[in-house]
């Protein structure tokens, strides 16, 4: 049974402005989420994500439908029942929203004093966390002390200090560098393995999705519009809406702007071939294309890596006769997914291409080395 | 300058009278200010506990009082002193009308340095289940004391300012003394002398009071 379940719900504010209609923030969410799962939130900004996070341990309240949190309905709940249900579900934050004026060690005592912990019990516990985080030597230090990285570590001590099941983290990475975020992910992923926390995390870095998420909804305009598995989603995403985000974030696609430089470089018709987890259709791609006696160059492309399964976009400019083009691209069509993005989608920004896709296995626009063999 | 030395019993008087003045009003107006700021912190709109006719309430009583100059006040409550005070004239009858006047003020400022403690950490410390009062006392509180250092510092000052006034009431204290002692009976010299205290006093309030929010603030 999941642990976590949404069920037809809404959430909607009162407009600012008198008699405008309410602002609708999260709009009729199903949602299931299975003990253990990591599930990414992504969506563009505005998308109602936030929101959705912050009704699952009913920091707002929903306007419509029910939130069920381990087999009990938390909805209409009376604050003070409320608080007890927050006990058992952490949260962390993009600004890690630590206080300031405790030590670490005082933060990570807080939640624990919430819950009544005793003295004795309190001081084991923090240390046993500040341990498992790796800050040990911080315990008396105060967060305006510490780097970005070693405050979002205290933020996930405080956050599972009362051993909740459930883990929320609204954009924890993302004010952190590269080679933090790693770190940070490292631990989060510790902490779904060893502790079977399950977790739900926003998101729109690629890097937070590929290394922790096993499951993921997309949002835009308060619905989720498409959920599922990582792969599933990321590499054949069903919806207009999450093609065009999983596009923004996935290697070796070309954004609009990307393309109209490549067409300004590269002479006839440009099309993006997915490939999925290895399936042998790239070389026929490449056949199909030969036989019909097209010439054609490699322009851009990208390999992404979800959890040891891969799929890659290649996007080729191909010369020949028209019709030649369609019959080719027709019968590749039934082997690998062809997109032909519309002319004139975008403007052309300057030097927009850069060095290409870049990331591990990413064929720049400079390998133009993809003639007919 | 004999004339200050012949002053002296007078002098030292007025100057204990100015801080039995400064202190009780901090006391009563000063907790009274706490109460104040507080409610208008939690009932504020978004706040811990909202509640519209309260915050309206608060915000129309401090805003109609505090524009109010205060040698004026301090008549205007004179009738209230004496139903309150027993006494509408005196050193206790000047407390009462500053501590009601700075309680005010001190609403205002206590509500402003609250209102610095980021929304984000009141959301994680709502996120571990606290609530409202346990937030307020163990989180907005200890995460707002260095302004509030400030901010009360600010106000002890503007209080020894104040309490210049209490002589209308004959409250005694440092400016009554210079004013009947230096200035109508042109001993300017008398008037300095107590300036100068005034001026050690504040000094000292304002270093203490740096020094405490220093060490809150750690920096
Ligand atoms: N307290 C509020 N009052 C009014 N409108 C709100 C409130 N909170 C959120 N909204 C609105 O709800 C919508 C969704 O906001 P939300 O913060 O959930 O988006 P998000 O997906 O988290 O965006 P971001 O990626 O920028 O953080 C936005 O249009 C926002 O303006
Ligand atoms: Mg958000």
């Amino acid at each position: 049974m999941a642990i976590v379940s949404l069920a037809n719900v809404s959430k909607s504010y009162p407009s600012p402005e008198r008699g405008a209609p309410r602002i609708v923030a999260v709009d009729d969410v199903s949602l299931e989420i299975e003990a253990g799962e990591v599930t990414g939130i992504i969506g563009y900004s505005g998308a109602g994500k936030s929101t959705l996070v912050r009704l699952i341990n009913a920091l707002e309240p929903a306007t419509d439908g029910t939130v069920t949190i381990d087999g009990r309905a938390i909805t209409g709940l009376p604050e003070r029942e409320l608080r007890a249900v927050r006990l058992g579900i952490g949260m962390i934050f993009q600004q890690f929203n630590l206080f300031e004026a405790k030590t670490v060690a005082q933060n990570v005592a807080y939640p624990l004093k919430v819950a009544g912990w005793g003295k004795a019990e309190i001081t084991a516990r923090v240390q046993e966390l500040l341990d498992f985080v790796g800050l040990a030597d911080k315990a008396r230090a105060y967060p305006d002390q510490l780097s970005g990285g070693q405050k979002q570590r205290v933020g996930i001590a405080r956050a599972l200090a009362t051993r909740p099941r459930i883990l929320l983290a609204d954009e924890a990475t993302s004010a952190l560098d590269p080679e933090t975020t790693q770190e940070v992910l490292a631990l989060l992923k510790r902490v779904n393995e060893e502790y079977g926390v399950t977790m739900v995390v926003i998101t729109h870095e690629m890097d937070v999705i590929q290394s922790i998420a096993t499951k993921v909804a997309v949002m835009d305009g308060g619905r989720v519009i498409e959920q599922g598995d990582v792969f599933d989603v990321f590499s054949d995403p069903q919806h207009a809406s999450s093609r065009k985000f999983v596009s923004t974030v996935v290697q070796g696609v070309p954004s609009p702007a990307e393309l109209a430089v490549l067409r300004e470089r590269h002479a006839g018709r440009i099309a993006t071939f997915s490939f999925r987890d290895g399936d042998a259709a790239q070389a026929r791609v490449f056949v199909e294309l030969a036989q019909a006696g097209l010439e054609f160059e490699l322009v851009y492309g990208g390999i992404n890596d979800i959890r040891g399964r891969a799929f890659g976009h290649l996007t080729l400019a191909i010369r020949g006769e028209e019709a030649a083009i369609d019959r080719a691209l027709a019968r590749i069509g039934e082997l690998v997914a062809v997109t032909e993005p519309p002319i004139g989608d975008g403007a052309v920004g300057d030097g927009a291409v850069g060095g290409g896709a870049v990331g591990d296995g990413a064929v720049g626009d400079g390998a133009q080395d993809g003639e007919a063999r | 300058m004999d004339k200050l030395i012949d002053l002296g019993p007078e002098f030292w008087t007025a100057a204990g009278e100015t801080l039995y003045m400064v202190f009780f009003t901090m006391l009563f107006g000063g907790l009274a200010g706490l109460v104040l700021g507080i409610g208008l912190y939690v009932t504020r709109t978004g706040g811990l506990l909202p509640n519209v006719v309260v915050n309206n309430v608060l915000n129309v009583l401090i805003n109609f009082f505090r524009p109010i100059p205060f040698i004026i006040f301090i008549a205007a409550v004179q009738p209230l002193t004496r139903a309150v005070i027993g006494i509408g004239i005196g050193t206790n009858a000047a407390v009462f009308a500053l501590s009601l006047a700075a309680s005010f003020a001190i609403g205002r400022i206590v509500e402003q340095n609250l209102l610095t403690v980021k929304p984000g950490v009141i959301e994680a410390a709502r996120s571990m289940g606290a609530g409202p009062w346990r937030i307020l006392t163990t989180v907005v509180i200890g995460e707002a004391l260095g302004p509030l250092i400030l901010g009360y510092t600010f106000i002890i000052v503007a209080v020894i300012d104040m309490s210049a006034m209490a002589g209308f009431l004959g409250g005694g204290g440092l400016g009554y003394f210079a004013q009947l002692y230096g200035y109508r009976q042109f001993e300017p010299i008398v008037t300095w002398a107590a300036v100068l205290l005034i001026i050690v006093f504040v000094q000292i309030v304002q270093y203490l009071g740096n020094w405490l929010a220093r060490k809150v603030l750690r920096r």
